[in-house]
Formats: structure tokens, sequence, C-alpha cells
């Protein structure tokens, strides 16, 4: 039987918490699949790192430090994790659905000839098998999937699992890493320029998405409900995509994270990646006419409806409450 | 110079979802199927390339027979030729034997580069370009929004969270999986759509690719075992009664807040 790998991520000069996460799904499979649990700390000058990670959740730690992995590149990781699999006979390797992890994680499962399962949010074992869950059709369904043999490699979805709390006897011992087959080259990292609104700055915001239809909407409807409850607007990728806004409205994994009093969500379904960027609004309240749409579960409030019938009656309620 | 481009056909964006007799997919009777959103930018990203000097542009794609509509407007929209993998026994295949039959398709073409879409709209597996570069040989990155070609590598910004990019280069030939918004999508035109029932469209068995026995469902090493809609948990309560009523209620709510 082979162990369980866990590849850490470091960012910012510390593991990150969805590593923490990844931890925590390993040591309970670890209990219920009856394997140990082994981790892959990478970068460059990250012992100390390495030695807290194994003391909590990572159990025995590989440490891969390399100048040539002091910035994030694919092929370097990519070649670590390779070096680690075998290091550890590995027979299931979780990493985390992040922007490394959806880079890294396939093309080592196609190198090791093995199974991939991606983005989950619940792994069991049973049945004397690892089974899997995942969210297909960007949210609105959910898949079981089982791994039928050998190897497999998972990603996790970062927030869907309680990060690591307790403490592990761990211990840890350097890999050597050949590095010959990098290819691709980091040159930066870079911000986009954030001119425009800062929406975390907004009590209330109202944002709307592929649902709204067209861009002049957003100034015809979305905007005066913004400007009647004194907050911002805001909006989901695909009106971003689109052109019909700029990015600085976009709300989500790759635009702004919000936290407002009061989040209302027009016309947008509640995809994973918008999900995590206002989720934690203290009050959401979300207009669509799908009554399965993925929004309504993260909604405090739903109105099960057109929006272009709600939101303007809405806009016209408002102002004719302020006097 | 040679640009590949895997494309997939999904359902559309609006269709209904409703779970087929097995529970381990969706009804596609009677539903329309468009191009993946992905795929889309994809291709655009390989017509602009071919816009600005002498270029093949080859799209591929594996499916059923309504896979060909989506081939068809590729190539009206600007593509060369079509490669379309269809054959029952690719059925059931996972993302790596999907990616199996890609790679013999990219192993004949040897194309300089190869743009994928990050995802698929169905599978979500947002696995296929990885795999796909791993089994032909080429260096690759993930969700490209920017791409510069210089004369024998690419510059690509990749995204990553919260407004960030990295800036990789990559040497030619290689792959890009490119995230939505890269570009503004072409639209095919009346001429575009004329001309392209002109153009080349091969179809290919498994057995044309040498794969029998290492795809489809016989070969997937993951399986779906059962779909379903999410447990409905902590729903919302949601408000019901017509417009007048509804809104009623939400201007309650609001109040409640100390937002109005
Ligand atoms: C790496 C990555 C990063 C991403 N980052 C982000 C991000 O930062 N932000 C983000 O938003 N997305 C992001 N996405 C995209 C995300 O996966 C979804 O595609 C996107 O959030 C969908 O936007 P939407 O809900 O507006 O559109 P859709 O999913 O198409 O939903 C439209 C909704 O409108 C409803 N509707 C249609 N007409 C009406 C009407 N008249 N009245 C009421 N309702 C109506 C429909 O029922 C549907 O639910 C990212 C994806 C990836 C892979
Ligand atoms: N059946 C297919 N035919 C052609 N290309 C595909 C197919 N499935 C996936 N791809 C490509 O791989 C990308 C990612 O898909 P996936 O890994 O399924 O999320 C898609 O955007 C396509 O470019």
């Amino acid at each position: 039987m082979g162990s369980i790998l866990v590849v850490a991520e470091i960012q910012n000069g510390a593991i990150r918490e969805a590593s923490y996460e990844l931890a925590s799904v390993a040591q309970s499979l670890a209990g219920t699949s009856g394997r140990e649990v082994k981790s892959l700390v990478m970068g460059s000058g990250i012992g100390a790192l390495a030695e807290e990670f194994s003391k909590k959740g990572g159990g025995s730690v590989l440490v891969a430090d390399d100048a040539a992995l002091e910035n994030y590149n694919v092929d370097a990781a990519n070649a670590a994790v390779r070096a680690a699999v075998e290091a550890a006979s590995a027979d299931l390797i979780l990493l985390s659905n992040t922007p490394s992890g959806w880079d890294v994680a396939p093309r080592l499962a196609a190198g090791l000839d093995a199974g991939f399962v991606g983005d989950c949010f619940r792994i069991d074992f049973d049945g004397g098998q690892f089974n899997f869950r995942r969210r297909v059709f960007n949210g609105k369904l959910d898949a079981h999937v089982s791994a039928i043999e050998g190897t497999i490699v998972a990603t996790v979805q970062p927030g869907a699992t309680p990060p690591f709390e307790g403490t592990t006897d761990g211990s840890t011992s350097d890999l050597s890493v050949g590095f010959e087959g990098v290819r691709a080259k980091f040159v930066e990292t870079k911000k986009s320029d954030s001119t425009g609104v800062d929406l975390s700055k907004a009590d209330i915001i109202v944002s709307g998405g592929r649902g709204v239809g067209a861009p002049e909407k957003f100034a015809e409807v979305i905007q005066p409900l913004a400007d009647a409850l004194g907050g911002a607007m805001g909006a989901s990728r695909p009106v971003v995509d689109a052109g019909w806004l700029p990015h600085h409205y976009q709300v989500g994994s790759s635009g702004q994270v919000v936290q407002p009093k009061l989040y209302i969500a027009a016309g947008i379904s509640g995809a994973i990646q918008h999900l995590v960027g206002m989720k934690s609004s203290n009050y959401i309240i979300a207009i669509n006419k799908d009554p399965d749409a993925p929004i309504f579960e993260v909604a405090n409030l739903g109105v099960v409806a057109d929006l272009f019938d709600v939101v303007p009656a809405l806009t016209e309620a408002v102002n004719g409450a302020k006097g | 110079m040679k640009i590949m481009v895997c494309l997939k056909q999904v359902p559309h964006q609006d269709a209904r979802l409703d779970i087929d007799s097995a529970g381990t997919w969706i009804q596609e009777s009677n539903i329309k199927f468009e191009i993946n959103t992905y795929d889309t930018y994809a291709l655009e990203e390989a017509l602009r390339a071919k816009d600005e000097g002498e270029c093949e542009v080859v799209v591929v794609s594996i499916g059923p027979d309504r896979t060909t509509q989506a081939l068809r407007t590729a190539l009206g929209m600007g593509a060369d030729r079509a490669v379309h993998i269809k054959d029952e026994e690719a059925d059931g295949s996972d993302a790596l034997g999907l990616a199996k039959l890609l790679a013999a398709v990219a192993k004949e073409e040897s194309p300089d580069t190869i743009f994928t879409g990050f995802m698929s709209d169905d599978d979500n597996f947002a696995a296929v370009p990885p795999m796909l570069a791993e089994l032909v040989g080429l260096p690759h990155t993930t969700a490209a929004v920017k791409v510069v070609r210089g004369d024998s590598s690419l510059t690509v910004d990749r995204e990553t969270e919260g407004g960030s990019y990295e800036v990789v280069e990559l040497p030619l030939p290689c792959l890009v999986s490119v995230q939505t918004g890269i570009n503004q999508v072409r639209y095919a035109s009346l001429k575009g759509i004329m001309a392209a029932k002109k153009k080349p469209l091969d179809v290919k068995s498994v057995a044309d690719l040498g794969l029998s026995g290492s795809v489809g469902a016989g070969a997937a090493k993951v399986k779906i075992e059962k779909i379903a809609p999410p447990p409905k948990g902590d729903t919302a309560e949601l408000l019901e009664g017509s417009t007048d009523e509804v809104v009623a209620g939400l201007v309650t709510k609001i109040k409640e807040l100390g937002l109005l």
C-alpha cells in the first residue's frame, strides 16, 4: 500500500491556509484507508516552514529546498513532486486547486499515468477505494467520482475543509530533485492596476451577472438600484470578459473579494469563483429566475423571478421609501 | 507556422440540465449545444496570429455527430482545417483518455503552438490541457490572459488570484490554455460560413489514432458513479408573490438591516 502525499504551498513566506486544509483531508483519510501521511514542502530557504508543517498535520515532510524553486515554475514544481511521489511511494497525491495546483496536478497525473480528479470538495475512503465529490456544470450539479485502480492525483477546493488544528509527530528529510527538464521561465509577477472603484469600502453592493444580458442594462437597471441605496455596482466575470464593464467591477477569485453589509446579486448563477468573492457579506439577497441556481445556497433571502421585473420596481420603492 | 486549437462542444449555457436515466450524466436530447466558452477565446487567439501573418489554424474536437456543427462554426470564423475524433469507443473517456486522443493528433500535426480553453463548462476538469502538454512533451501554461509572440518563444501573462498575474516565457513549440476575456471573440461572417463548407474536415476513429483499448470507459482510471443536484443545505428564505409583494418584502428587510 502506498502513502498519501500532501503537496504544500508557500505563499508570501508562509505555508498557505489551503495546505493545512489538505493536511486535514489527508489525516482523516490516513485513518480510514490505513495509509501514512507524507508531505512535500518546496521552495528556497524554507527549512523552518517545513519543520512547522511537519508538526501541524504534514507528517513526514520531504523538503525540496533549491534556488530553482524560489519563484513558482511549473516544470520545477513538477520535477519536485515527481521526486517526492517516488520517495514517498505515494498512491494518493493531494494538491490544492490554486493557480499552481491546477497547473501542475494534471501534468503530474499524465506523467504518472495516474487517474485525476480535480477541485474536489470532499474525499472519502470506503468500500476499499477512494471516492470523491466535485462540482460539474459550474456548480449546478455534483458528481460522485470513484477511483478505479492505481495511483490518483486529486486537487482539493480551497475553503471546502476546515484546516488541520492538532499537532502531529513530524519529521523532515531532504529530497534531491533534478531540474534538467525545466523549460518554462518565470519572468515576473504583476498586479492589475487598481484604478477604479474599491468595492471593499462599499456598505452595499448591487452586482449584475450574465443574466443582465446587455451592457446598457447595467446603466438602466443595476446602477440605478445601487444609486438609490447609496451603494456601489459590481459584476460577475462574463460581464467584464464581454467588455460591458471594466475589470475593477469584477467580484470573485480573480476580481475583488468584498464583504459589504448587503450584497444583492441579480442574474448571477453563483459559480464557486464568484462565491469566494462575496459569500462573507453580512447579508445576501439573490434575484434569479432559475430556482436551482447555486447562488440561493449562500443567499439569506431569495427571489425567483425575472430581474427586469423586480429590480426596477425595487429601485422605485427604495426611492419612494426615502421620500 | 501552424496552430492547433482544441475545442469541445458543450451544452448551451442556458440549457436545462436534467439528469439522465442512468443518473451519471445529463439528458443530451432536446438541448442546444455550443462551443465551450473558453475555447472560443482560444480559437480567437489563434485567428489573431493568422491575421498577422502566414499561419495555418487546425481545430480538433472529440465528440459525437453533433460536434460537426461546432467544427463548421470554427471553420466559418476562419480556421483552415478541422479534425473530428468521432468514435463510440471514446465514450466514457476520463480526462487522460481525452488527452491521449488529442495527443495522437498533435503528434501527427506537430503544431508550433496548441491553444486550448482553460476548462470545459460541463466537466469542469481543467485537466486536459496540462495532460496533453505532458503527453506530447511540450512546455505549457494555464489561464493565459495575454500572449505575446516572439521568434522562438511566447511570453504569457497567466492569471492567478485577486488581480495578480505571473509572466512566464515558454520556448516554442508549446501549449497555452486560455482564460476567458483574453480577447474579444469574432463572429462567423456569412461569407466565412459559405467558405467553411468547402474546407477540409477529417473524421478519425480511435483505431486510426492507434489508441484502441487505451481510451474510453474501459480504460478510464476514474469514473462518475452518480450525478445529483447539490444537497439543499441552508438555502435562502424565498420571497413569493406578486412583484409588488416581493418588492415590499425586500424593502422591509433592507429597513430591518438599517440600510434604508
Ligand atoms: C480560474 C477562474 C477564475 C474565475 N474568476 C471569476 C471571478 O473572479 N468572478 C466571477 O464572477 N467569475 C469568475 N469565474 C467564472 C465563473 O466560473 C462563472 O463562469 C461566472 O461566475 C458565471 O457568471 P454569471 O453567474 O454571471 O453567469 P451564468 O453562470 O451564465 O449565470 C447567469 C444567471 O442569470 C440568470 N438569469 C438569466 N436571465 C435572467 C433574468 N432575466 N432574470 C433573473 N435571472 C436571470 C440565469 O438563471 C443564470 O443563473 C472564474 C472562472 C475560473 C475558471
Ligand atoms: N472533447 C474534447 N475535444 C476537444 N478538446 C477538448 C475536449 N475536452 C477538453 N478539451 C480541451 O481542453 C480544455 C479543458 O477542458 P477540461 O479539461 O475538460 O476542463 C477545453 O477548453 C478544450 O480546449
